[in-house]
Parts: structure tokens; sequence; C-alpha cells
């Protein structure tokens, strides 16, 4: 599980993140939603220790963040970092030998679903094949965690579709999975639970299928309450 | 084209529990007669993958559809279809329910009599009927857009 408690951060005299507490579980997808500016990218490098906080605590598996967070969570930030001279077959030897938890076999299993070819430098890359390979960087590793910069944004249909296709597949498996969004929309069914951001805080924090059942609304009713209350 | 009992037709609405989507789902391929009684279905993971959903709530329809006795799982071997007819027939006038009770809400508002309305139905079904049998034979002919 991966707990986030109370943090707190500021940015030139403004609060981005403020008091913001939520968990994501293993086996289970969670999506912070919001709109652009709600805090949500901030969260997830928080989370990799990329972005110092002001106080709170963050816990992967009751542990504080240490140097193993790194092989235990793998982030696929919102571009790719690679260098873009690079193919993408030395692209995924360079992870290889960088993370322990790299999972070769899986690599090449991701490489077939999204139908990349390794021969290509990835500077040559469209945006959308560059968010796949992104993809395969950050699913291959044997990680228990994966956290995702809004993985659909700016991205075509089709190639939506494939990435969503990722989340319902065994390339997930019983990974805990928390990514952010800010266009909910063809997700809605595919998530467990929702974690709506505004203005740095949390507006609600619930179980889909629950709020589905229990309330008749759907995840984007539940938002426009939040929004525009 | 589709294989197998078109699985991939269904599409969500955002506001009732996806578990429940997908049960009714199962149901009006059993009714459709796309899926037999005592057929094997999917693993959990599989249908995941079919439907684009995600595999637990994949895992609470299967859940669901156990404890209303629609599939049965026994051991390891993979779930089925019940052969129970009492099941079968439930599932059959429930949806069969569902919908006239459906029709006569949005055909009540009209005021019409009993009479017309039943000939009004024999007639538009008996159409939808021939209709049905007519397509399915000119798809037997290869022609994929008619």
């Amino acid at each position: 599980m991966i707990e986030v408690r109370n943090i707190r951060k500021r940015y030139r005299m403004r609060y981005v993140l403020q008091d913001v507490s939520f968990t994501a579980e293993k086996g289970q997808i969670t999506c912070l939603i919001g709109m652009n500016g709600a805090g949500k990218s901030t969260i997830l490098k928080a989370i990799m220790g990329l972005t110092p906080v002001k106080s709170g605590q963050i816990l992967i598996d009751g542990q504080p963040l240490g140097k193993s967070v790194y092989e235990k969570v793998a982030f696929v930030p919102d571009h790719l970092t690679m260098p873009l001279g690079m193919k993408l077959s030395e692209g995924l030897r360079f992870m290889a030998d960088f993370y322990d938890s790299w999972n070769p076999q899986r690599a090449e299993e991701l490489i077939r679903f999204f139908k990349l070819d390794t021969k290509e430098r990835i500077g040559n890359l469209s945006k959308g094949t560059a968010a796949k390979f992104n993809l395969v960087l950050g699913l291959a590793p044997n990680s228990e965690y994966v956290l995702m910069d809004e993985p659909f944004s700016g991205i075509d249909m089709f190639s939506r579709e494939m990435i969503a296709e990722v989340f319902s597949s065994e390339l997930i498996e019983e990974r805990g999975v928390l990514l952010t969004t800010h266009e909910i929309g063809e997700m809605e069914h595919l998530i467990d639970r929702a974690v709506i951001m505004r203005d740095g805080k949390i507006g609600m924090d619930f179980d889909c299928e629950q709020v589905r059942s229990e309330e008749g609304k759907s995840v984007i009713d539940v938002m426009r309450e939040v929004y525009l209350p | 084209m589709n294989t197998g009992a078109g699985w991939e037709d269904i599409v969500f609405n955002s506001r009732d529990p996806v578990y429940l989507q997908v049960v009714r789902h199962f149901k009006e391929l059993i009714v459709t007669g796309r899926l037999d009684a005592g057929q094997v279905i999917p693993s959990r993971r599989e249908l995941g993958a079919k439907l684009k959903i995600n595999p637990n709530t994949a895992q609470r329809a299967y859940k669901e559809m156990e404890e209303r006795k629609l599939i049965v799982t026994e051991g390891n071997s993979p779930s089925r279809i019940t052969m129970d007819d009492n099941v079968l027939r439930t599932i059959r006038s429930e949806l069969l329910g569902e919908a006239v009770e459906a029709f006569v809400a949005s055909v009540s508002k009209i005021n019409v009599p009993v009479e017309e309305l039943v000939e009004l139905v024999k007639i538009k079904y008996i159409e939808a009927q021939d209709d049905v049998s007519g397509r399915t034979v000119s798809e037997g002919g290869g022609d994929k857009h008619d």
C-alpha cells in the first residue's frame, strides 16, 4: 500500500498541496483526477522523492521513502526521459543495466503488445509511440507499484485504446497502479478508486463501484459536485 | 467480424455498477442463445481483457453470478453456465419482463386501446423477425456491409 499522510508543499508563497492524505492499494487501480494545476503530478513526484514536501509522510508498504523505493515503485512520467539518439533496443538495455527489478521477458512482451520497432531511434518516435515506449519502460520492471502521470494526454484515439487495454491485461497483474488524468471519460469503468483533487486538496476519495451502486453516480457526476458545488 | 459469443458487444454506461452490467450482459448472451447451458466461459482474466474491464470487476461479476447460480465452478475446472432449467427460465422471464415493462411505460403515454396495440406489436414483431432471418442469410453470403 502507498500511504500519503498529510503532505503539504509550498511553492512561491502558495500551497500547492494542502494536507493531502490518501492510500493506493496493491491490486487496485487508483486514479488521481483533477484539472490542470490541481497538484496531481506533484503528488506522484513527491512519492518518488523527486520533489521535497514541507511536512507530512509518505509510506510504501509501511516503509518511509528510501533508495529501495525505485525498485519497488516504477514511475512513468508525462514525457519520455531517454536520450533521443538511442535506439529503442539500447533504451531497454540501459534500463536493464540500471534496475535490478527489470524483467526482459515482460519488456519483450510489451514491445510486441504495442507493436514497437526496437531498431527505431527514440528521437524519431511520434508522440503516441513515445508514450507507448514510455509505458514499456515503466511496466517492464517487476515493481509492485506503477505510477503514471497522464498516460493518455495528447495521444490519438487508437493509441489510447491500446494503452487502456493494458489496464485490463495481465501486464498489470497484481500490482498497484496510481495514475493521474484530467480527462476521466474512457477510463471511468477501468479504475477501482478515484481521488478527486482541487486546488491542492482532496475533494473526494471513493470506490467507484460503490458510488455507482449506492448513489447511481458516475465518476464525472462526483467530479462535477466537487468542482461546481 | 466478431468471433465466438459476442463478448465484446457491450457498451458500458457510467452510472450503473460495471459488475452488474457484466452480469446483465451474460444474461442477454444466455437468453439470445449465444451462450448455451453448460458452456465453459472465459476465465476472469480473459473476460477482463475481452470486455476491457479491470480484473477486480470481472472477479466481482463472477462472484455475483456464482451467488445467483448463473454459473457454476467445480473444483479447479473452469466455470460454466448453469444447466439448471429453473435458473435459465427465470433469466428469460426476467429479461422479457423488463423489456415489456419498458415498452408499456413508453407506450402508455400515448393512450392507445390494447387491441390496437397488440395488433401493431404483432405486425411489427413478425416484420422484425423476417428482417433478422433475411439478414442472417445475406451475411452468410459473405457480404460484410449490407
